[in-house]
């Protein structure tokens, strides 16, 4: 059963923030409610108010030009990004991301700031994001401030986000020349959540050849998304070999903090970080070479 | 070939379909009565426990509440659906003393709302002194464990044992024996529709019940039990039923509690269970850990098998015994063991209780061994068609003491399996095929029951238009057997669908039938109702030779409302004529006909037995477990098909839930507790992870069924784990005996074989 609540509808980030200032302790903020209502109707979540931003104006935006990179704000839904021609052609990995997330009902109302807000390790955005070198941008009454997404993530369900605070947009940086990102998660039954999954993000240097930089950005497989920072160092500087492969994905799944639950146990979990990693890494530095 | 039939054997989409897939069919859930309460369950969250003391009177004063029932309020009356053994009949529903299992009802609430009913159920307070709880049958039944009933020494709730031939000399006579111990997971039946019920009972003493089930007659009956009232003073209605597949043949806490509260108030009450709660306390497929022993010869003659079983009952017996009985009979199925010996034990243990599900013991016993027998097969470098074809049974075999096979299309089966095997030509890497030879039983002769009605029963009314009224007791819970109904009376009377107008679903109106389980209806309900048709046409002839004069040597029929001589078909009356005149000469009485059907002198089991054979293609990654099922085809002898789109139907549902079954289904527990009681946790397959399917049609006719038909319903699901089992074998050459086939085992099993292999 869901306990009753107050239903608040805000118009404005301002109609917003002074909402959420006002009911500093008790509320919830409902975009999609694709989370949020599984956990009231499980009676884990049981606010006295129940915030609902769908409706600002503003927010609901995909936006990209050459100088600031992508944008997209919290409210847009997830069957959006999947359907913008300028995700579709500037960042086919967050198309990849969505095809596979959810159903199409869910995708119909979940949102991207939602997702991110929920804090579920075992979210598709956040790995892919951060692969992507996103920030977050939020804002309470006071100010507004921003965030690399990696740091915004805390533990299990828990944000960097404050009592009082809205998260607002998403934000990826144009990515550098010759870069690729790839994702890819591994489950059972298609479009459900990872058991576990491997965001990579490879930029080569000018000829194509070693690599510049690299991103691992392990799913489900920690308490946050989580990069593989030991794993990643290794790629830099070097060229593509199969031993070279097996070693990140070896790191990769050491680096890997995981759970056991009953979908999977913790070395199958680095298994699966293992079986990933290599690959995901490989399919990037593939792309990478032929990218511009 | 000029066919025989102008109804059956064309394919009919379901005559219910329009009204369900446009929201006008009304289920239980979409019942509404004036002045209806809605009702909340409070169940047990202990796995043992004695219940000391309950406290209800916060919950009485709650605004809005207005009744709560405990075990004190009723009579205190063990049931069980297996009503000719008292020492079976053992669950209360609302429990009096003692709490057995995670879930089990403790009381009950009515209120002006859900809500309030709801929060109730916080005010109730239950005092209870726990007790250690045993969860695994093998744990259960050992010496000094919890004991669960006293009445159960060890936790011992039913044990069975079957016997034929002289099984020690069978194995001395063998030039390989094998044996392999199986566990064999649970499962939830899932059905989209909860189990739900409105109850209103009227101060005139009748209690009518909104419910969806499998039987609206052993609920009429069960419930008379446990209220101690008449039968007919109780009228069950189930005009739709959202899913069964065995979960809703027993009496259920909705059914029940709801009752009792609306006695109480002379209220209608409802209520509806949660996901949750469906997951928690409605029953499931029975765990088993299985041990089999196989004696073969050189060149794979079966000589002889060994079958020991220990099933985790639950807390209560429900139709557990059956599940253990059936394992153990169709674990030989469908060859001919010349000795065999089976023991099984079903254990009581502290946990919901496991019962009928789709298949009922029989997709534990094929998938071990047809597992076994793939095994067994490989050691001894024999095909596995091969294998299976050298042991196969055959029309007319007798299973001793048992069950005698009239119809058996097994080899047919076979022969097509094997053909289809061989298109798909070389596979590719990392992929197998694997097949699985199974039977089934046309419906359950057993009546543990104790129904004093014939199994089955049908009326048909031919009105004065031609139109046909048919009132049948059978169930239809989404498996279109009123479209199979209405197509056997259409083809027997000589009408059309059309021309049918059903009666069902409510015991005020309808002849008995035991109800939708042990796939008897197209067999049992359909022998009811061809006879029921045959008689109305019977009459209806009378008039047509009447009329007609015919020579006397003529026969006549009437197909597709044309009422004939069968010699010279041209040679006829308009149907709707003849009936018209008909009923003018029976003094304006429209004609009446009743069938009934019940087995006699045909074995134990059931008077038919379904064949098949499944393949199943599946692919196997090596770096993750991970499988993909690709192609399935089976080849299924139902005997005559009465619907082409039903027996698809049945085939495509039986895939998802058996594969679900052989590789992502599970109940997982702790202390008791289902971990993943909700449809997140829960792993369905989705129309994304069903293979490709196929039905590989064979010919064969069953004189017992009706036009010759058999089941078409649980015999399906009782191939595919075995199958994929077998096809993750052939794919990678690793056993996995441990249902579900998760990737985790499959690479765990792949990194032990790659470690030996190294050695």
């Amino acid at each position: 059963m869901i306990r009753d609540f107050n239903y608040l509808r805000a118009s404005t980030v301002k109609e917003a923030l002074d909402l959420l200032e006002q009911h500093k302790d008790d509320y919830k903020i409902i975009c999609g409610g694709q989370s949020l209502l599984i956990l009231m109707r499980q009676g884990l979540v049981a606010p006295e108010y129940l915030i609902d931003i769908k409706n600002i104006k503003g927010l609901n935006t995909i936006n990209f030009d050459r100088k600031n990179g992508l944008r997209i704000g919290a409210t847009t839904t997830h069957r959006a990004v999947e359907k913008s021609p300028l995700i579709k052609k500037h960042y086919s990995v967050l198309l990849d991301m969505e095809e596979n997330l959810a159903s199409i009902q869910t995708r119909n109302w979940g949102t991207v700031g939602g997702n991110l807000a929920h804090g579920d390790p075992a979210g598709d955005p956040g790995p892919v994001f951060i692969a992507l070198n996103a920030a977050v941008k939020m804002a309470n009454k006071e100010r507004e401030r921003t965030l690399p997404l990696e740091e915004f993530f805390i533990d299990y369900f828990e944000t960097a986000l404050e009592e009082g605070e809205l998260l607002l947009e998403v934000q990826m940086p144009i990515p550098p020349p010759k870069t690729a990102t790839v994702y890819e998660k591994f489950n059972i039954i298609k479009n459900e959540l990872g058991i576990v999954s491997v965001a990579a993000s490879i930029t080569l240097d000018e000829n194509g050849l070693s690599c510049k930089d690299a991103r691992v950005v392990l799913g489900a497989a920690a308490p946050t998304p989580k990069r593989a920072k030991k794993a990643e160092q290794m790629l830099v500087g070097q060229t593509l070999d199969e031993k070279l492969l097996d070693k990140v994905s070896e790191k990769a799944s050491q680096e890997a903090d995981p759970i056991a639950d009953i979908h999977a146990t913790e070395a199958y979990r680095r298994s699966m970080v293992k079986a990933l990693a290599g690959k995901m890494v490989k399919k990037a530095w593939e792309q990478a070479k032929t990218s511009a | 070939m000029k066919k025989k039939y102008t109804v059956i054997d064309t394919p009919v989409h379901n005559i219910d379909g329009i009204a369900k897939v446009t929201g006008r069919a009304k289920y239980t859930f979409d019942v509404t009565l004036p002045n209806m309460l809605h009702g909340k369950i409070l169940r047990s969250p202990h796995p043992h426990a004695k219940i000391l003391n309950i406290d209800t009177s916060k919950a009485e004063a709650l605004n809005g509440v207005k009744a709560v029932v405990t075990g004190k309020d009723t009579l205190g009356v063990k049931q069980g659906i297996w009503r000719r053994y008292k020492e079976l009949c053992d669950e209360e529903i609302l429990a009096r003393s003692k709490v057995r299992y995670i879930g089990e009802p403790v009381a009950a609430v009515a209120a002006v709302d859900e809500d309030t009913a709801e929060e109730a159920l916080d005010l109730i307070e239950v005092e209870y002194e726990l007790l250690q709880g045993v969860f695994e049958p093998l744990e259960a039944i050992k010496e000094g464990a919890p004991q669960l009933h006293e009445h159960a020494e060890r936790n011992i709730n039913v044990t069975r044992h079957i016997e034929w031939g002289d099984v020690e000399k069978g194995f001395k006579k063998a030039d390989y024996v094998r044996e392999d111990w199986f566990r064999c997971s649970s499962q939830a039946h899932v059905c989209m529709e909860t189990h739900g019920a409105v109850a209103s009972f009227i101060p005139e003493g009748k209690l009518t019940v909104w419910t969806s089930t499998q039987s609206h007659y052993y609920i009429q009956v069960l419930l008379a039990g446990v209220l101690d009232l008449k039968e007919n003073d109780i009228r069950v209605i189930s005009r739709y039923t959202g899913g069964g597949f065995g979960s809703k043949f027993e009496l259920d806490s909705a059914q029940f509690c709801s009752s009792l509260l609306s006695m109480k108030l002379c209220k209608p009450v409802k209520i509806i269970l949660t996901r949750e709660e469906e997951f928690m306390a409605t029953k499931r497929r029975t765990p088993m850990f299985y041990y089999v022993r196989a004696g073969v010869k050189k060149d794979g003659t079966f000589l002889a098998k060994e079958a020991r079983v220990f099933t985790e009952g639950g807390a209560y017996t429900a139709m557990g015994a059956t599940a253990l009985y059936l394992t153990g009979f169709f674990q030989t199925f469908p060859y001919v063991w010349p000795s065999y010996r089976y023991d099984g034990y079903r254990v009581y243990t502290n946990t919901a209780p496991t019962s009928a599900m789709r298949g009922f013991g029989a997709p534990q016993a094929t998938f071990t061994a047809e597992t076994q027998i793939d095994l067994i097969a490989d050691e001894l470098g024999i095909d596995p068609i091969e294998i299976r074809r050298k042991n196969g049974m055959y029309p007319g075999y007798e299973v001793p003491g048992q069950a005698y096979i009239q119809s058996c299309g097994l080899s047919q089966c076979l022969d097509k399996i094997e053909d289809w095997v061989k298109s798909r030509g070389k596979l590719p890497p990392n992929r197998g095929i694997g097949i699985a030879a199974y039977g089934f039983m046309s419906g359950g002769i057993f009546n543990w029951f104790d129904t004093p009605y014939a199994f089955s029963s049908a009326l048909v009314q031919v009105n004065i238009d031609g139109k046909v009224d048919l009132y049948i007791g059978s169930q239809d819970m989404g498996q279109g057997s009123n479209t199979t109904m209405a197509m056997i009376c259409a083809e027997e009377l000589g009408v059309h669908v059309e021309d049918i107008r059903l009666h069902m679903g409510d015991t005020d109106k309808c002849p008995v039938d035991l109800g939708a389980w042990g796939s008897r209806e197209t067999l049992m309900q359909g022998n009811a109702v061809k006879r029921a048709a045959a008689e109305a046409k019977r009459q209806i002839m009378e008039f047509a030779v009447a009329k007609m004069a015919p020579n006397i040597v003529y026969d006549l029929d009437i197909k597709d409302r044309w009422v004939h001589l069968i010699a010279r078909p041209e040679r006829g009356l308009s149907y709707y004529d003849v009936v018209k005149e008909a009923i003018r000469g029976k003094d304006g009485q429209p004609i009446i006909a009743r069938g009934h059907y019940t087995p006699h002198r045909k074995g134990m089991i059931s008077p038919a037995y379904s064949f098949g054979v499944q393949a199943v293609e599946a692919e196997v990654e090596p770096e993750t477990g991970k499988i993909t099922l690709k192609h399935c085809a089976t080849a299924h002898d139902c005997g005559q098909v009465i619907n082409p789109l039903g027996v698809k139907g049945q085939l495509e549902g039986a895939i998802a839930m058996a594969a679900g079954y052989g590789f992502t289904e599970d109940l997982p527990m702790d202390e008791g507790k289902i971990l993943n009681p909700n449809l997140v946790d829960y792993k369905l397959l989705r129309a994304t992870e069903m293979p490709e399917t196929e039905v590989v049609e064979v010919e064969t006719y069953e004189p017992e069924g009706p036009f010759g038909a058999k089941e078409a319903g649980e015999g399906l699901t009782n191939p595919t784990a075995g199958a994929l089992s077998n096809a993750v074998y052939h794919a990678t050459g690793v056993s996995i005996k441990d249902l579900p086939i998760t990737p985790e085992k499959v690479l765990e099993a792949l990194r032990e074989k790659n470690e030996k292999k190294e050695k």
